[in-house]
């Protein structure tokens, strides 16, 4: 008797599934290390020039520098409003708590474009020119939702007598959220810093229409793929950030699962 | 315990929108006594032991604590510390650092304040963990711990939020006792938040019984027990057989009472009561009723009655028994001296009573005006 083959459908799926989602991705840093301009088929030879030459274009270190100092301002932006807010939300029972809830997240589900095209025409009307000041305004409000659902999270175990109990023992207001909120929800507000500065760091509608002529480093990769020459270039830096911003949520996943521990 | 008051509180209200949360508190607490706020949950002991910490604002009415009127003092300046229901123990700080916590803000030497916790964790026989990290401690070591972050600060009133709850029955027993000799070496006067009747009646010099937001009756154990003040109170603290009887006779200190089912008999009057009336209700305890197979002598009432259940407790047995005219079984507890329960479903027994054993409830409520 033969036995009749059963194909394992659930398994096919999964795997092209996974396939189609993340061969792309890694066809990025294979390419990067191919030794010719063309991306095709056969590869052509091992080659780091690529990165080597990275270190040697002004206007690519400008855009790294543009996207750093907006993730790095952004990310301290989102995360300080995102933990008041979260703690009035898990904290208190106050009107409009639910609607406010809901504004705040709502960034998660409007169009990128849509919000990027009302900002710009916002900004120009109050005089505010696009700059990366107008980028970080816009990444903030990407960022919020993110940093707000962290934080919510390293709030929501947080028993509220030990605020009380600090006060208790005769220490202010600010002296209890600095000697005891803070430090309880500590490892929440790194993984809200490192993830609002991901978010901020791989923006590109936003930053693409209030960048104006200082360009974050997605809207300067995006200029430079028109340019088949810089190809290889781009994917060499196209590696690297895929790399960074990998490692950064990993440990921001890692500080997150530590604060809803430690708040147990 | 000295006369001095410690604590005065003065027709205090506090109103969560229509709901009144504590209404119209009266409460004297004097120097080193141990009081008990007792009362089911929601009765408003929390919010009154949170009224005095300062965590809480009340509408109306007046706290003086060690003479000061505390009115708009917060919780921080007030010269009472708290230990919560969930010990509040700061997971991020170990042992001594946890009892430490309040002593950074005074201007004691680094040195005062590592000596000055040392001692508090000694006297809650913690001595040596403080190096212990919050998360490694057991439950009743968190119960020490906080007990000691508080007393460290040597406030003139302990305030404890149902401290023994959390914690299972034997250490509950153990921490009863430990915090009692506790309490009574300081001296300093604690206030506890209790729903566990025998926690408070074995802990307190005086306990305060709160039902629906009402300060009902403050008095010691002993007088709650053999005195409530009604219904309420007497079947809170203890079991309870209760009664109806009418007056038949009025003289000085005591009532001639029919009580239904018992008979005739002369009780003293409860001067805790409110309002007396003809119609009277009156309680036994049943450990106060002798049970017997044969009509017992030297007792001021008998009765015939029917055994209806025994429920063996242990230290005790319980029988429920129904007398005729009664719609209610009598609940009877007799001491497991001999080891045998003696009697069982259908036996036909006699209880005797002494009329000193009936207490006086006061006036009866008519039929479902109070359960």
């Amino acid at each position: 008797m033969t036995k009749a083959i059963r194909i394992p459908w659930l398994l096919v799926y999964a795997v092209s599934y996974l396939v189609f989602l993340y061969l792309p991705v890694l066809l990025l840093p294979l390419f990067s290390f191919n030794d010719g301009t063309i991306v095709a088929f056969p590869l052509k030879g091992f080659t780091l020039k690529w990165y080597a030459q990275l270190g040697q274009q002004d206007t690519l270190l400008q855009a790294m520098v543009n996207s750093l100092i907006v993730g790095g301002v952004t990310a301290l932006m989102a995360t300080s409003l995102g933990l008041f807010a979260a703690r009035a939300y898990v904290r208190y029972r106050f009107k409009g708590r639910e609607v406010s809830e809901g504004l705040v997240m709502l960034p998660l589900v409007i169009p990128g474009i849509i919000v990027a095209s009302s900002m710009l025409v916002l900004f120009i009307s109050v005089g505010l020119k696009p700059s990366l000041t107008t980028v970080i305004l816009g990444h903030v409000f990407v960022a919020l939702p993110f940093s707000v659902s962290i934080m919510k999270s390293a709030f929501d175990d947080f028993d509220q007598s030990l605020e009380e109990a600090a006060f208790d023992l005769g220490e202010s207001v600010v002296g209890t959220f600095r000697r005891v909120t803070l430090p309880i929800v500590a490892p929440g507000i790194v993984a809200s810093l490192l993830v609002t500065f991901t978010v901020s760091f791989d923006e590109f509608v936003l930053a693409f229409f209030l960048s104006g002529n200082s360009p974050t480093l997605p809207v300067y990769i995006w200029s430079q793929i028109r340019f088949p020459a810089k190809l290889p270039n781009t994917l060499a830096l196209g590696s690297l950030l895929l790399l960074s911003s990998v490692l950064l949520l990993l440990i921001a996943e890692y500080f997150r699962r530590r604060s809803t521990q430690s708040s147990d | 315990m000295s006369e001095q008051n410690i604590i005065e509180i003065q027709g205090v209200e506090k109103r969560f929108g229509s709901f009144t949360a504590v209404s119209d508190l009266n409460l004297n607490l004097k120097e080193g006594e141990f009081f008990s706020l007792l009362g089911p949950s929601g009765c408003g002991k929390t919010t009154a032991l949170r009224i005095i910490a300062g965590f809480q604002d009340h509408e109306e009415g007046e706290i003086r604590i060690d003479g000061r009127t505390m009115g708009e003092v917060p919780a921080n300046k007030r010269p009472t510390n708290m230990v919560f229901q969930s010990y509040a123990i700061f997971p991020h700080l170990n042992v001594g650092d946890n009892v430490g916590f309040g002593l950074r803000k005074t201007k004691l030497s680094r040195k005062e304040i590592r000596e000055r916790v040392a001692e508090a964790l000694e006297m809650v026989e913690l001595g040596g963990l403080q190096d212990r990290k919050a998360n490694e401690l057991s439950g009743g070591q968190r119960q020490r711990v906080a007990l000691a972050r508080a007393l460290v600060m040597r406030p003139k009133v302990l305030l404890l939020d149902e401290p023994l709850s959390a914690l299972d029955k034997n250490l509950r027993e153990a921490m009863q006792l430990e915090m009692r000799r506790l309490q009574q070496k300081l001296g300093i006067t604690f206030v506890m938040v209790t729903h566990d009747q025998y926690e408070a009646m074995t802990m307190s010099d005086r306990i305060g019984v709160m039902f629906a937001g009402q300060l009902k009756q403050v008095d010691k154990p002993e007088v709650l027990y053999s005195q409530p003040c009604n219904r309420e109170v007497a079947s809170f603290i203890g079991g309870m057989n209760f009664l109806d009887a009418d007056v038949t006779a009025e003289s000085g200190g005591s009532l001639e009472v029919n009580v239904q089912g018992f008979g005739k008999m002369t009780i003293g009057v409860n001067p805790n009561v409110q309002a007396h009336d003809r119609k009277l209700l009156v309680g036994i305890r049943p450990e106060q009723l002798e049970i017997a197979a044969e009509k017992p002598d030297g007792y001021d009432a008998c009765v015939r009655g029917e055994v209806t259940d025994a429920a063996f407790y242990g230290e005790s047995v319980h029988y429920y028994v129904r007398i005729d005219g009664l719609a209610e079984s009598v609940s009877v507890a007799v001491p497991n001296y001999f080891h045998t329960v003696d009697h069982s479903r259908g036996d036909t027994v006699w209880l005797g009573v002494q009329s000193a054993s009936v207490i006086d409830l006061g006036k009866r409520e008519s039929l479902g005006g109070e359960k």
